[in-house]
């Protein structure tokens, strides 16, 4: 993560020198490698977590068969131990493991028996689509509410820091059922199975959104009104320039930085609490792959879920710093 | 209207911390919009919207949600009529040779598999050795006695016993026992899980994950059971079943129409069901929910303690409380209401008498009583380690029963300390040994009393019985049931059910709660979806809309 740097450098950009260039270059290759190795890190954390449980893998797969929770005999294991490969060494369960990886082979379901990169396939544009739709929908909630509300008297300040205070603590599922019941139920303007429709998606997308608005507003409020006190806008007001455009030119370019810096969080977090938004309205996607397979031990799925999630975590954070430097225009000189 | 709505949706918004009670405010006098008026005119085709619950990983398998959606895929041989009799489907009919160990079934002719092949008996053959493979995994246990099948001609099966089963062909009639296609059975796992191919009303036209199956009507549907409603090929041309986990979701798609009928309706919105939609519970047969009590390691190895325990709470008081009235409280421990020969007047026993409790916990040593008020023996606190599968076995409501009854307990001197196992703990079988609780709650369903056989065969060094989680190995009661099992005369066994129960009643083995149900809730626009008696599969065949 890219520490904004109090220091003051000359705003005015220079022509990039050919040292620059290298020092770019270098920068994205470490930033590669760096994620290549996070990556490879997550892949074998949930790999030998599957140790760290009771019970065998076997016996698990066994009981998923047959709606039974029994231990079995060792004779009763070994058809399936040999089936899965669990009677192979650990390390080459591991290195095969690993090696399945670089082919871009996430191992096959235990309980679906289908390969794991088919099943987070088909569900992952879904989750994905939620999930940046509900990021860039807290943002406009979060933004108007600022934007109308901060250091605008005290009555219309304290309306929009409470509703802050309120969503932010609100618990997603209840925001999703009172969607439900209020938009869909009471007044039919969205379906209750949404599935993967437009239509079916405002609701879902609103469930995650509004308390994560709440959140991102109540970090950005406080900056924004300290810039708003701050000499350099009595400065641009003195030069006349109107409230609204002080307020969108250069308040909110200083404000929103710690909130940008929280999306990259609130995306990963988005996409792992995007199971609750896709229960509620019967929407297909990975946090309901995810809750699924870790309540069957599908050992494989986790570990593929784990991975997706870990890179758009990833992701978001390299898009986290370069949105950093387009609004921040000091940070292109470091 | 307006007003009233609004005045209400404060309220509600105000007072109500759950989802469901929030729906149930909304849509106590909101009235459902797709109830149309009953003996409308039937629409020809059309799809049914079915909210059912759980999404299995795999279509075809032994586990009961799997069990629901090859009802309407697969045929049977045979099927339960409501009044528990055995009725022809694929066999048209069926002869017990004298000495009970052979079944000769005589096959519908003509009758052809979704792909083509011919359903005869090889086809069946192949079935009952995919079974006894593990293919199904329910046959090994459901069956104990098969010894093999032989295809006589083209449709004729024999299936020879090891010992007279007058249980058979009920156990036949569940829908794990559906017939594949030869040509299904010998595909990839994957082929098998994603489409089995059989003969029934419907075939899969689209499974997709983590949204819904879509069933298409088979046009050339010849095999109808003899208690289908009506003779020939399906009336709608598709049934969508939503795979809709949350029960608030499942409710308010039914409200809205979105839905034509849903499954398990939560016991909130019951009274608002029973007016507004078509209701039918379903009390499954088999084990109810019991606590099985650990004999072998613990408290619970003192028959009187355990007797104590089922004396020391009004389990039927909180079983009320706790699931609304809905649910109906179970006091035979060892098979449902639902179930043949079971016996109605030892469900009555261990009525809530906390003074016997007490009497008992005193004959068993339990005299002293710590700072905390809990009995002791010998210094020692009277431990109840109650570990229960949280979410798939035990719900939210059945979590409330426990604690009601965690407190009752306490009353009477027990420590009950109650532990939610996740459903990967229980599937790994981490609560399974004697060593990892005290008492544990589970059901089992069956169409047959041949279930005490599943449940409470002694386990032995070479035959050990994993599900008998009692550890409760009475030889006595072993032979009983073996003998109800293996009678050749429906009295005989009867009587040696009943006694089998009266055992474990006795020996408080287990401790009933209450039944396992399921439910449904139609829309009145929608006729003729029932369930099945074996196991409560809803069966969409027969039904059909009305405008």
């Amino acid at each position: 993560m890219t520490a904004v740097s109090e220091a003051t450098v000359p705003v005015a950009s220079r022509p990039p020198s050919a040292r620059h260039g290298v020092r770019t270059a270098r920068r994205i290759v470490v930033k590669i490698v760096t994620s290549v190795v996070v990556l490879l890190a997550a892949a074998s954390v949930t790999f030998f977590s599957q140790f760290l449980v009771p019970g065998s893998r076997a016996a698990t797969i066994l009981n998923e068969q047959t709606g039974r929770t029994e231990q079995y005999t060792p004779a009763q294991l070994a058809p399936v131990n040999h089936e899965f490969g669990f009677d192979k060494p650990l390390l080459v369960q591991y290195l095969n493991y690993i090696g399945g990886l670089f082919r871009g082979n996430l191992g096959t379901s235990f309980t679906q028996h289908r390969p794991v990169t088919q099943i987070i396939g088909a569900e992952l544009l879904p989750t994905l689509i939620l999930t940046v739709a509900a990021l860039a929908a807290a943002w406009v909630i979060a933004l108007a509410m600022i934007l109308l509300t901060a250091r605008r008297g005290r009555f219309v300040s304290a309306l929009g820091s409470t509703w802050e205070a309120l969503t932010a603590s609100l618990p997603t599922y209840w925001v999703g059922a009172v969607l439900l019941v209020v938009f869909a139920v009471e007044i039919r303007i969205f379906p209750v199975i949404g599935g993967t429709s437009v239509l079916g998606t405002v609701l879902p997308v609103l469930t995650l959104a509004i308390p994560l608005a709440g959140f991102l507003g109540q970090v950005t409020r406080d900056e924004f009104e300290k810039v708003l006190a701050e000499p350099f806008i009595t400065t641009a007001r003195t030069r006349g320039m109107g409230d609204t455009a002080v307020r969108l030119v250069h308040a909110l370019r200083h404000a929103v930085l710690p909130a940008i810096t929280l999306s990259g969080w609130a995306l990963g977090a988005l996409i792992s609490g995007a199971v609750i938004a896709e229960n509620l309205f019967g929407r297909p996607g990975v946090g309901q792959v995810l809750v699924t397979a870790v309540n069957t031990r599908d050992i494989p799925t986790v570990s593929g879920v784990v991975l997706v999630v870990a890179a758009v975590y990833i992701i978001a954070n390299l898009l986290v710093d370069l949105t950093y430097t387009l609004i921040d225009p000091r940070l292109r000189e470091t | 209207m307006k007003k009233k709505r609004l005045a209400r949706l404060a309220v509600a918004l105000t007072s109500a911390l759950s989802a469901g009670a929030l729906l149930a405010a909304c849509s106590a006098n909101g009235g459902p919009s797709a109830s149309a008026a009953s003996g409308g005119t039937a629409v020809k085709g059309g799809t049914i919207t079915y909210a059912a619950e759980q999404e299995p990983p795999c279509l075809y398998g032994g586990w009961l949600q799997e069990a629901y959606i090859d009802r309407n895929i697969l045929d049977s041989l045979v099927t339960e009529a409501d009044n528990g009799s055995i009725e022809p489907w694929l066999a048209t009919s069926w002869k017990e040779s004298s000495d009970h160990l052979t079944y000769t079934f005589t096959l519908k002719p003509g009758v052809k598999f979704t792909d083509g092949t011919a359903l005869n008996a090889t086809a069946i053959v192949d079935n009952f050795n995919y079974w006894e493979k593990g293919g199904n995994s329910t046959a090994q246990v459901s069956d104990p006695y098969f010894k093999k099948a032989v295809a006589l001609d083209a449709t004729h099966v024999e299936v020879e016993l090891n010992q007279p089963y007058q249980q058979l062909l009920t156990m036949l009639s569940q829908g794990y026992f559906g017939i594949l296609s030869p040509k299904s059975l010998t595909r990839s796992t994957q082929a098998q899980c994603d489409d089995p191919i059989g003969s029934g009303a419907f075939e899969v036209k689209k499974w997709v994950h983590g949204q819904e199956l879509i069933l298409l009507r088979n046009p050339g549907y010849t095999s109808w059971p003899a208690t289908a409603q009506h003779k020939g090929p399906a009336l709608v041309n598709e049934v969508d079943w939503k795979f809709l986990s949350d029960p608030t979701e499942r409710y308010a798609a039914l409200t809205t129409g979105e839905a034509n009928i849903m499954y398990d309706v939560p016991t909130q919105d019951w009274k608002n069901a029973e007016s507004s939609y078509q209701l039918t519970q379903y009390i499954t047969p088999g084990k109810p929910v019991s606590l099985y009590m650990n004999t072998a390691q613990g408290p619970f190895t003192d028959t009187q303690v355990r007797q104590a325990f089922a004396y020391g709470a009004n389990r039927q008081a909180a079983v009320e409380t706790a699931f609304r009235g809905v649910i109906p409280y179970e006091g035979n421990p060892s098979v449902s209401k639902a179930t043949p020969d079971y016996d109605a007047s030892i469900a009555s026993a261990y009525a809530y008498n906390p003074a016997k409790a007490g009497q008992l916990l005193n004959q068993a040593g339990y005299t002293g009583r710590d700072k905390a008020g809990y009995r002791t023996k010998n210094g020692k606190e009277l431990d109840v380690k109650l570990a229960y599968p949280a979410g798939s076995v035990v719900t939210d409501e059945g979590a409330t029963l426990l604690q009601i009854l965690q407190q009752q307990w306490k009353q009477i001197g027990f420590n009950v300390t109650l532990v939610p196992e996740t459903q990967a703990e229980t599937f790994s079988g981490a609560f399974s040994t004697p060593s990892s609780y005290d008492a544990q709650p589970w059901y089992w369903t069956s169409p047959s009393p041949a279930i005490l056989w599943i449940v409470w065969r002694p386990s032995t060094k070479s035959d050990p019985n994993g599900s008998n989680s009692s550890f409760y190995n009475n030889t006595q009661l072993g032979n009983i049931i073996n003998a109800a099992n293996t009678a050749t005369s429906t009295t005989t066994a009867a009587k040696d059910y009943d006694q089998a129960q009266q055992i474990i009643q006795n020996e408080a083995a287990a401790v009933g709660l209450y039944d396992q149900t399921m439910s449904i809730a139609a829309a009145k626009n929608l006729h003729d979806v029932w369930l099945e008696k074996s196991q409560g599969e809803p069966v969409f065949e027969d039904a059909y809309l009305t405008k």
